[in-house]
C-alpha cells in the first residue's frame, strides 16, 4: 500500500484532473453546434449562416476538426501554460480578467476565516469555562440557530438592514467610484467601509460551526487532569484558559481554518453577488448572465483549484502539528 | 310484508345500528390513539423543534392550500405595479404588478418539490450506493469510495453554478444537479451502518442458516437503516431548499418556476431598489419565509437526529 501522503496527493491530483476533464467536456456535450451558439441566438435573432469555406476555416482555427483526444492534450497543454480562453464579451483574456478580481474575494475570504476563528475560538472557550450554565445555555442555542442560516440571507438582512435602512454603509462595490483620495489612507478607509458588511455575514455565516468545533475540543481539553492540576496550584482563570487549554484544544480549530475555506467560498461568491463586491463571484453571475462560457469555465477552474488547494493544506497542517497523526499511521502500517 | 321478513328487517337494523357504532367507537379510538402518538412524537422535540414543526406545517399548508388562498395568480399582473403591502394585495405587488402573497404561497411549492425530491432522490441513490459498498466490499468499495473522496473536496456551489449554466435552467436538471451533491453523505452513513451490522452475531447467524442476500436486505438491514437514511433526507431537504434558492438567486433558477429565490433575483436585479421603500416588502417577504423554511428544517433535523441515535446525545 502507497503511503497515506501520498495517496492523499495523488487524491487531490486526480480530482483536480477530473475537473479539467469536466471542464473540457461541458461545452462539447452541450445541446447544440458551435457555429449556431456563437451566431444564432445571442446576437438577436439574426441566424448567420456561414459557407463551407468559411466552417472550415474556423474549424481549423479552433482546432475542432481534430480528433476529440488530441483537442483533449492541445487544452491540456494550453491550460500548463496559463491560457484559459478568451472572454466573448470583455474581449480579453480570460486569465487577466480573473486576475483582476482574484483580490477581492481572497480579501472577503481570509478577513472571514480570520475574525470567524477569532470570534468562533473565544466564544467556545468561554462556553466551555461555563459549561452548562446559563451563559453556556444562551450563547449554544444563538450560535446553533446562527449556524444553519446561509451567507447570503445573512448578507440580505445587513443589507437591507443596516445598508439601506440605517444607511450605515455603502450599498454596493468594493470602492467609491470616481472618488478623490487625498491620502493612502483615505482610500484604506473607503475599502474597509465597502468591506465590512460583506466580511460580517460571512464571519456570521462561519461562527456557528467555529464555535462548536472549539467549545467540543475546550471541553474535551479541560476534562483533562493537567487542567485540575493547574487549577489546583491555583492559577489564575485566565492563565489556565489561554496557556494551558487553548493551546492544545487549537488543533481541531486549526485544521478547520484551512477546511472552512472551502465552504467560505461557495458562501463569498453568494455574498458577493448581494453587495455588488466585485469580487470573482459576481464576476461569475455576469459572466452567466452573458453567457460568456470560456470566462464561465475559468472561473470555475481557478475557484475549483484554489478550493482543492485549501483542503490538501488542512491535510498537510493536521499532520505537522498532531504527531500523533503521523505516528498512527506508522503502526497501522 | 309477513312478520317474518319485519323481525328479519329489524335484527339486520340493530346490526348495522351495532355495526356502525362500533366503527365509529374504533374510528374514535383510533383517531384518539394517532393523536396520542402524534403528541407524543410532538413532545420528545425541543422548544425549538417544536417550534420548527409549527412552521413547517404552516408551509405545508401554505403549499397545499396555495390556490383557494393565495387569492391572486402567482403569473398574471393583478394590480397596479410596487404597491406596499394593503387590501386586497396582503403583501404589495412586484414590479410587474403581481400579487406577492399569490407568489409566495406557489414559490412554497416550488422549494418544497425540489426539496423533498431531491432528497428522495439522493437518499434513494446515496442509500443504495452504501448498501452495495458496504455488503460487498472489495473493489467496488475502494471506487465507490475514492469517489466519495472526491465529491467531498470538490466546492460544490461552483459546480452547480456551471453545470446549471451549460445545461440550462429547468426543476429537473436543477434536481439533478442538486441529488448529484448531496448523494455522498447518506452513502457515507448508510455504508458505515451496514459495515456495523454486518458484524453483527444476529446476521451471521442468519446466513448461516442460509439467508440469501436480499431477505437479509429487507428482514435485517433496511429496518436498522431507514431512521438513519430519513433523518439524514429532512437534512438533505434543508440543504436542497437553500441550494435551489442560491442559485434561484444568481439568475440560474427554472425562469418559468416562480421559486422564493427568483423573487429574490427579480427584486435584487431592479435597479436602484434599494433607494426606493420596495424591498420593504419585495425583497423582505420572500427573504423572511425563505428564512422560516431554513430555520425550521434545521431545528427539526437537529432534534431528530438526537431522537434517532440516542448515543448521540449521551456524548
Amino acid at each position: 500500500m502507497k503511503g497515506i501522503k501520498g495517496g492523499r496527493l495523488g487524491e487531490y491530483l486526480l480530482t483536480i484532473l477530473i475537473v479539467v476533464t469536466l471542464n473540457f467536456m461541458l461545452p462539447r456535450a452541450m445541446p447544440g453546434d458551435p457555429f449556431l451558439f456563437l451566431s444564432g441566438e445571442e446576437a438577436g435573432d439574426i441566424v448567420v449562416s456561414y459557407s463551407e469555406e468559411q466552417r472550415q476555416l474556423y474549424l481549423e482555427f479552433y482546432g475542432l476538426n481534430k480528433p476529440v483526444l488530441s483537442q483533449y492534450f492541445a487544452y491540456l497543454s494550453e491550460l500548463c501554460r496559463g491560457n484559459l480562453g478568451f472572454s466573448l464579451y470583455y474581449n480579453a483574456p480570460v486569465s487577466s480578467i480573473i486576475l483582476n478580481r482574484l483580490g477581492w474575494t481572497v480579501f472577503l475570504v481570509l478577513a472571514a476565516v480570520f475574525f470567524s476563528t477569532l470570534i468562533g475560538a473565544a466564544l467556545g472557550s468561554i462556553s466551555a469555562w461555563h459549561r452548562e450554565k446559563w451563559v453556556d445555555k444562551t450563547l449554544y442555542a444563538l450560535m446553533i440557530t446562527i449556524s444553519e442560516i446561509p451567507a447570503f440571507l445573512l448578507g440580505l438582512i445587513l443589507l437591507f438592514g443596516l445598508a439601506a435602512g440605517l444607511k450605515l454603509f455603502p450599498l454596493s462595490g468594493a470602492i467609491t467610484h470616481f472618488a478623490d483620495y487625498q491620502h493612502l489612507w483615505s482610500k484604506i478607509l473607503d475599502i474597509l467601509h465597502h468591506s465590512i458588511l460583506p466580511i460580517t455575514a460571512l464571519t456570521i455565516a462561519r461562527l456557528g460551526g467555529m464555535y462548536l468545533l472549539s467549545r467540543n475540543s475546550m471541553t474535551t481539553v479541560l476534562a483533562k487532569d493537567y487542567i485540575r492540576t493547574a487549577q489546583a496550584k491555583g492559577l489564575l482563570k485566565k492563565r489556565i484558559i489561554y496557556r494551558h487549554a487553548l493551546k492544545n484544544a487549537l488543533l481541531p480549530i486549526v485544521t478547520r481554518v484551512f477546511l472552512s475555506i472551502g465552504g467560505l467560498v461557495g458562501g463569498a461568491i453568494l455574498v458577493e453577488n448581494v453587495f455588488a463586491y466585485p469580487g470573482l463571484g459576481l464576476l461569475m453571475r455576469q459572466s452567466v448572465m452573458y453567457h460568456d462560457y470560456p470566462l464561465i469555465q475559468g472561473i470555475f477552474l481557478v475557484v475549483t483549484i484554489l478550493v482543492l488547494l485549501a483542503n490538501f493544506t488542512s491535510d498537510l497542517v493536521y499532520k505537522k502539528l498532531d504527531p500523533r497523526v503521523g505516528q498512527l499511521e506508522v503502526a497501522q502500517k | 310484508m309477513s312478520r317474518h321478513s319485519i323481525q328479519l328487517l329489524d335484527a339486520k337494523q340493530k346490526i348495522t345500528q351495532f355495526t356502525f357504532h362500533e366503527v365509529y367507537q374504533k374510528f374514535i379510538s383510533l383517531g384518539h390513539k394517532i393523536w396520542v402518538k402524534i403528541a407524543c412524537f410532538f413532545n420528545k422535540f425541543s422548544i425549538p423543534g417544536k417550534a420548527g414543526l409549527i412552521g413547517l406545517s404552516l408551509i405545508f399548508l401554505i403549499a397545499l392550500l396555495a390556490p383557494w388562498i393565495a387569492g391572486h395568480s402567482p403569473r398574471v399582473s393583478s394590480g397596479p405595479p410596487l404597491i406596499p403591502p394593503a387590501w386586497p394585495h396582503i403583501l404589495g405587488t412586484d414590479e410587474l404588478g403581481v400579487d406577492l402573497w399569490a407568489q409566495i404561497c406557489y414559490g412554497a411549492r416550488v422549494s418544497l418539490l425540489v426539496g423533498i425530491s431531491t432528497a428522495l432522490l439522493a437518499g434513494l441513490v446515496g442509500g443504495a450506493v452504501g448498501i452495495i459498498s458496504g455488503y460487498i466490499g472489495g473493489w467496488v468499495d475502494k471506487i465507490i469510495m475514492r469517489l466519495v473522496d472526491i465529491m467531498i473536496v470538490l466546492p460544490d456551489l461552483p459546480v452547480m453554478i456551471v453545470l446549471a449554466a451549460f445545461f440550462g435552467p429547468s426543476l429537473v436538471n436543477i434536481i439533478l444537479v442538486l441529488a448529484l451533491f448531496s448523494w455522498v453523505s447518506p452513502a457515507r452513513i448508510v455504508r458505515s451502518q451496514v459495515l456495523m451490522l454486518k458484524e453483527q452475531n444476529y446476521i451471521k447467524a442468519a446466513e448461516i442458516y442460509g439467508a440469501s442476500p436480499w431477505y437479509l436486505l429487507w428482514k435485517h438491514f433496511l429496518p436498522e437503516l431507514l431512521p438513519i437514511l430519513v433523518v439524514n433526507m429532512i437534512r438533505l431537504t434543508g440543504r436542497a431548499i437553500v441550494a435551489e434558492a442560491s442559485l434561484s438567486f444568481l439568475g440560474l433558477g427554472d425562469p418559468t418556476s416562480r421559486s422564493w429565490g427568483l423573487i429574490i433575483h427579480h427584486a435584487t436585479s431592479f435597479k436602484g431598489i434599494y433607494y426606493t421603500d420596495f424591498w420593504k416588502w419585495w425583497l423582505f417577504y420572500p427573504w423572511l419565509f425563505l428564512m422560516l423554511m431554513v430555520v425550521s428544517l434545521a431545528f427539526i433535523s437537529r432534534d431528530l437526529e438526537r431522537i434517532a441515535d440516542p448515543r448521540l446525545g449521551k456524548k
